[in-house]
């Protein structure tokens, strides 16, 4: 990642906070309601897959913590269980796998899609290791791979306002 | 204006390892491991102080204001004359899904009050759902629930340990229909474990025979009463109650209706589908039994 200077970081910190707040509100309340044949669109999710392919890994990565400690508290599952399944998703999107392709709408796409599985599958053995009752066939058959594949769909979609939020919180010199 | 230096779409690399994975990674599983032994109860009633009102507001506004904003955006260009006969039109047509609403809530409080008037030995605390979690956009059965964790199913209803509300508590709707069980107590708010939510489990009897069994959450949000003895007679149709027994919750309280009977000959007991009772994407009101007559254990009295 590229060196930021302290104002930025301060900057990241105070930006990210709230957002990642609204964006598990938003998750909680209207997102929740949202069912396509067992798909669910996760917005949290996308916000922090696309902020590791633009900001980089190690930013993905605290986005993927603090984003998902936040939703922890907001649900009945364990703490740290959607923290960590994030994690899972952010360490992938941030890797420079498939940057040789030229579309970034493309790549993003694909990251999306293995990201979200990666998630799916961390959150899945997660609850099963804390005891919860997971019946994986049916877990990742109604639930999982359609979500995947809605969240696949939708990042392009949300990419547009995260490279405007990363061009806006740069402050390493370069806004239009 | 400043001139951008560089690619349109900033993709960046570490050029050398970090260790912030690793210590994420330990970081969360001490979380982890430290919320599943209760150590971390204090933080996370500390946390929901902050996060409850904003879900809240979040929930209200969500789920009220969307076509006030639109209307408000649709009026802009009208002139002031026409404003205003709208804007009249606009306060009638409110006050008129205001009134719709009233109406709607005060059938749901009549089969509330039956149920009060029905269990006169509990006390009991109203709330309103203010986030939910399982079948909201389609009919139970269908519809694999989602609260932020999709493989859970959870509600978080507006009353809390201030009001009373204790872990382990049912919490019931419309008709006596069971909603599921406070899992988790914060001072203004409490989450609820579905009936369907894979891991809640209810001892159950069915109404005509009186067979016992266990009703279990699946993850397609259907029930199954398991553990029903082979002896038993089971007819689709037949209603699901709770038994009472183990004391947690009262007797008596509509689970749900067979809707399939699976039995093998081979098998110790046989197994039955229930469909819930609650319609969970409407669950708007329930109730918290704060208190109950629980069911005197004759048979273990010595003398």
């Amino acid at each position: 990642m590229a060196p930021r200077g302290k104002w930025g970081s301060e900057i990241d910190f105070y930006l990210a906070l709230p957002l990642l707040t609204g964006v598990a509100l938003i998750q909680t309340t209207v997102l929740s309601r949202i069912d396509l044949l067992g798909a669910h669109p996760n917005l949290l999710l996308l916000v922090v897959l696309i902020w590791a392919v633009v900001r980089g890994l190690d930013e993905g990565l605290v986005w993927a913590f603090v984003g998902g400690l936040i939703l922890d508290l907001l649900s009945g599952g364990p703490l740290a269980a959607t923290a960590l399944a994030l994690l899972s998703a952010a360490y992938l999107a941030g890797q420079s796998l498939g940057e040789e392709v030229g579309s970034v709408a493309l790549r993003v796409t694909v990251l999306a899609a293995l990201g979200a599985l990666a998630y799916h599958v961390v959150l899945l053995l997660i609850l099963s290791w804390t005891g919860h009752a997971v019946s994986w066939g049916s877990s990742l058959a109604r639930v999982g791979v359609p979500s995947v594949v809605l969240n696949a769909v939708l990042a392009p979609v949300v990419l547009q306002p995260m490279r405007w939020l990363e061009q806006a919180t740069d402050r390493d010199g370069v806004v239009v | 204006m400043r001139q951008s230096t560089r690619p349109q779409v900033s993709i960046r690399r570490d050029g050398e390892r970090s260790w912030l994975p690793l210590v994420l990674l330990i970081l969360g599983l001490l979380l982890l491991v430290s919320h599943e032994s209760g150590l971390l109860a204090p933080v996370e009633n500390a946390a929901h102080y902050v996060l409850d009102p904003l879900q809240r507001v979040f929930w209200s506004v969500t789920g009220g204001t969307s076509g006030l904003f639109q209307t408000v955006f649709e009026r802009r260009d009208l002139r002031l004359e026409v404003e205003e006969l709208r804007a009249e039109v606009n306060a009638l047509r409110v006050e008129s899904v205001r009134l719709r609403e009233y109406e709607a809530e005060v059938e749901e409080l009549r089969a509330l009050l039956n149920f009060t008037s029905e269990y006169p030995m509990s006390s009991i605390l109203g709330a309103d759902v203010v986030s939910r979690a399982a079948c909201e956009s389609y009919p139970c059965g269908e519809v694999v629930g989602l609260e932020p964790n999709p493989y859970l199913r959870y509600v978080a209803i507006n009353v809390g340990a201030q009001q009373g509300v204790r872990a382990g508590m049912s919490v019931v709707g419309r008709g006596a229909a069971l909603v599921g069980r406070v899992t988790e107590v914060g001072p203004r708010t409490a989450r609820v474990q579905l009936l369907t939510d894979p891991d809640s489990s209810v001892a159950a009897l069915l109404q005509t025979t009186r067979g016992t069994g266990l009703v279990v959450g699946q993850q397609d949000g259907t029930l199954q009463m398991e553990y029903v003895s082979q002896e038993e007679e089971i007819t689709v149709g037949d209603i699901v109650l709770t038994s009472g027994l183990g004391g947690f919750m009262p007797k008596g309280l509509v689970i749900g209706q067979v809707t399939e009977v699976q039995q093998k000959e081979y098998e110790t007991f046989q197994t039955a589908t229930v469909r819930p009772a609650v319609d969970f994407s409407g669950l708007e009101l329930a109730l918290v039994i704060t208190s109950f007559e629980q069911i005197p254990l004759d048979g273990m009295e010595s003398d």
